[in-house]
């Protein structure tokens, strides 16, 4: 009954660590969908890219604004948009290779972030930035997280079948409706909202891992859409709790603690998963 | 049904053939045939009005949305995408109005007439390649389309599965629908097919089958 009393206890006594939970679990929801998609869409690493690319944004709010939530939301936001779009459009334009263009954006994404925040003089903590502080969640920032990810898991209900059809078959869903480039703009949004309130709770490279971890791990678990999403949203959530368990009896870092659970669910899955996990026969085959 | 104005194809600057002027027919049946490379699928993508042609247009006698069929080839198709044969066919009912009962009686059907009873609830990843382009025959069926667009349809079919194929295609004509079908076996177009487009860079040609494809070609 320790045990049990010791899984429960923080969150009871302390409101920040009630806060950084449900702030946590909201974002779990919500980026189980985006993630499964981002995957089935093979953009997996779409969100690092935009995930890189909202550091300058942020950081040039954070310059003009000092540390506001609405200045670090629209700055991120409208950069993590344009340096999405701006890898898109270079690959559409010049045939360069998707995964080369984002690539080339990372960096140059990382460095004027870095170099921004140097110039502002003042001391926000980049590790902060870069890695957030679930603990450090207030009632504002709850607020925001909760707005976002509703509307974004509302959205995403919305769009479902027509992004679903989209990914699986585009030149046929364009055949019949004029949905699908919709569907996928509005997808790749909400992708970059999500990485935007996510990143000032557990940080902006954390936030990726809490999207793409749980949507890859299930992946092991069932063949069903449906079905991958909740597994995947499951993940998240445990991920979540678990993770802020740790960071609060072992005083870890909040954000990677939060990541290490999921990769550890990543792992178990790799090789316990009942869809083609490693110690599952037969293999699928490399040809598939 | 179709016509094609000065219609050109291909990537920017290097059309895959001279100017083509044509008229298809309502009711009529079309093979695409010619060399690999030629630019037969490009030029059913570009009728369906999914890819850009260089110059010229092609004309239809209804609205593109919800009256053209257009069936990929298998390949393009993510064998690891989490969804069972009966949702890949239910997705023919995109922009149907129709109660569950209709379309439940309706989708049982077309099961039944492309012979996939009982896979309803398999995963693609363990559909065979015949398995497959019977479904995605399946979810033509139910898109009810008057014009069919079909990208080697004969692909990864059996002996049986062709024969289906063949049947439908006919049932379709005599219909009214209007198809065009890119196919590489001459010997099934000879058979089945009364018109054919050669498309070769030196210029296309709308011929008779039996005049464009010579038995010592199909031997």
């Amino acid at each position: 009954m320790v045990i049990a009393s010791q899984l429960w206890q923080p969150f009871q006594e302390f409101v920040f660590m009630r806060r950084a939970l449900l702030g946590g679990l909201v974002l779990a929801c919500s980026t189980a969908p985006l993630g499964v998609f981002l995957i089935l869409r093979r953009m997996s690493l779409i969100g690092d890219a935009v995930a890189h690319g909202i550091l300058p944004g942020a950081a040039l709010g954070f310059w003009f604004a000092g540390l506001s939530l609405p200045a670090l939301t629209l700055g991120g936001l409208g950069a993590g948009l344009s340096m999405a779009g701006l890898s898109a459009w270079i690959t559409r334009r010049t045939g360069l290779r998707e995964d080369a263009s984002l690539a080339a954006i990372y960096p140059i994404s990382l460095a004027s972030g870095i170099l921004i925040l140097g110039m502002a003089g003042k001391r926000l903590d980049l590790l902060h930035l870069l890695f957030g502080s679930a603990l450090a969640v207030d009632s504002q920032t709850l607020t925001g997280m909760l707005w976002v990810t509703g509307f974004s898991m509302l959205l995403m209900a919305v769009i479902y079948r027509p992004l679903l059809l989209d990914t699986l078959d585009p030149l046929f869903l364009r055949s019949v409706s004029r949905l699908g480039p919709l569907a996928h703009g509005l997808f790749l949004t909400l992708v970059v909202l999500n990485l935007v309130i996510g990143f000032q709770a557990i940080g902006a490279l954390m936030v990726v891992g809490l999207m793409m971890l749980p949507a890859i791990a299930s992946r092991f678990w069932s063949r069903r859409l449906p079905v991958l999403i909740l597994i995947s949203a499951a993940i998240g959530c445990a991920s979540v709790w678990l993770g802020l368990l740790l960071s609060f009896y072992y005083s870890l870092p909040s954000g990677p603690a939060i990541v290490l659970v999921a990769g550890c669910g990543y792992a178990l899955s790799v090789i316990f998963g009942p869809v083609h996990g490693l110690l599952r026969r037969p293999p699928l085959l490399s040809s598939q | 049904m179709i016509s094609c104005l000065g219609l050109t194809w291909g990537v920017p600057g290097q059309p895959l053939t001279p100017a083509l002027n044509m008229n298809l027919a309502k009711g009529s049946l079309t093979a695409v045939i010619g060399a690999n490379g030629c630019g037969k699928s490009s030029l059913l993508k570009v009728i369906a009005g999914l890819q850009k042609p260089l110059s010229g247009k092609v004309l239809l006698d209804v609205p593109r949305r919800g009256n053209v069929a257009f069936m990929p080839q298998q390949q393009f198709m993510d064998r690891q995408f989490p969804i069972s044969l009966q949702e890949l066919v239910a997705a023919g009912f995109w922009g149907k109005n129709q109660t569950a009962q209709q379309r439940s009686d309706k989708l049982n059907a077309v099961l039944t007439d492309w012979h996939l009873d009982g896979l309803e609830h398999r995963p693609l990843m363990a559909l065979s390649g015949g398995e497959l382009q019977r479904s995605l025959l399946a979810r033509l069926c139910l898109a009810d389309a008057p014009l069919l667009l079909l990208d080697e349809p004969h692909a990864a079919l059996d002996e049986l599965g062709q024969e289906l194929l063949w049947q439908h295609i006919q049932t379709w004509q005599t219909e009214g629908r209007t198809l065009v079908v890119v196919c590489h076996d001459l010997t099934a177009v000879r058979k089945h097919i009364p018109q054919a487009l050669l498309i070769k860079s030196s210029g296309t040609v709308l011929a008779p089958t039996m005049q464009l494809i010579n038995p010592s070609q199909v031997a």
